[in-house]
């Protein structure tokens, strides 16, 4: 039991880590396109074409596609309400990958909120 | 940049996404329902399990869901950084743990609960600090 839990934290913590990388590259694709959206169908359409034209979209999907897979293990293994707020420790990779690759400010109390995100996983894995 | 300023129409969107987003996990867990969980235990077994997986109609309209998160998730992106439009899209938090409680007759202990609430906590905490932050840049 103990160690089928060990399996799932790893295997979430590895989707999560997948999911931090398809962010990063979602993430600086659209900053490169500067394009700033009103809510409207063609310019949505438009914005979405646009988005698929660029090749780091696709290598960012492809590790989407990697955590689906993996995910889907995890899903088939363990409750979902697990799975899904274990699944919160993407917030620690999110936090590190805003500070050290997007060079986004964290301030303390940013910290501190990723900080209680942690002890809630470590209740959440506990029960 | 206004990148960091959550307007009353960014929050919406955001709203929007958690609820789609619960639906995704709500249809991928029930995609892995038809299939007996079995020992996942080397890569033929992985891809095994995955075919029987990818047969399902929950896991296509879970797919076609993520679209949309997708389109959503870009146009807020695009409006705020990435660091504050996470955190506040974290109201799945909750409504996970209660469509697997109603749909899935999954059970929650009170620790497991209170886990949740603690990274709930969390999750506010970080969006507090961006609000703090637009208003001293003002």
């Amino acid at each position: 039991m103990k160690q089928d839990l060990l399996l799932v934290l790893s295997l979430i913590a590895f989707t999560s880590l997948c999911d931090t990388i398809n962010q990063l590259f979602l993430k600086s694709t659209i900053d490169s396109l500067q394009f700033t959206p009103k809510l409207n169908i063609k310019k949505i359409f438009k914005f979405v074409f646009q988005l698929i034209t660029k090749p780091r979209i696709w290598l960012g999907l492809s590790f989407s596609l990697i955590s689906l897979s993996v995910w889907l293990v995890v899903l088939s293994k363990t409750d979902l309400n697990f799975a899904f707020s274990a699944d919160s420790m993407h917030y620690i990779f999110i936090a590190l990958a805003s500070q050290f690759v997007l060079k986004e400010k964290m301030s303390a109390g940013r910290w501190l909120g990723t900080g209680l995100i942690v002890v809630g996983i470590v209740f959440v894995s506990l029960s | 940049m206004f990148k960091k300023k959550v307007t009353f129409k960014i929050f919406l969107l955001l709203m929007g996404s958690d609820i789609l987003e619960t639906l995704v996990h709500f249809l991928f867990k029930k995609s892995t329902l038809e299939t007996s969980s079995g020992q996942v235990a080397d890569l033929a077994s992985w891809l095994v399990f995955l075919k029987t997986v990818f047969a399902s109609p929950f896991l296509w309209a879970g797919l076609l869901t993520v679209v949309a998160v997708f389109v959503l998730w870009s146009m807020i992106l695009s409006k705020i950084d990435l660091s504050v439009a996470v955190p506040i899209a974290s109201f799945s938090y909750i409504l996970v743990p209660l469509v697997s409680i109603i749909f899935l007759h999954e059970q929650i202990s009170a620790l497991r609960w209170m886990g949740v609430f603690f990274v709930l906590a969390g999750v506010i905490l970080v969006s507090l600090s961006s609000k703090e932050r637009t208003e001293q840049a003002k």
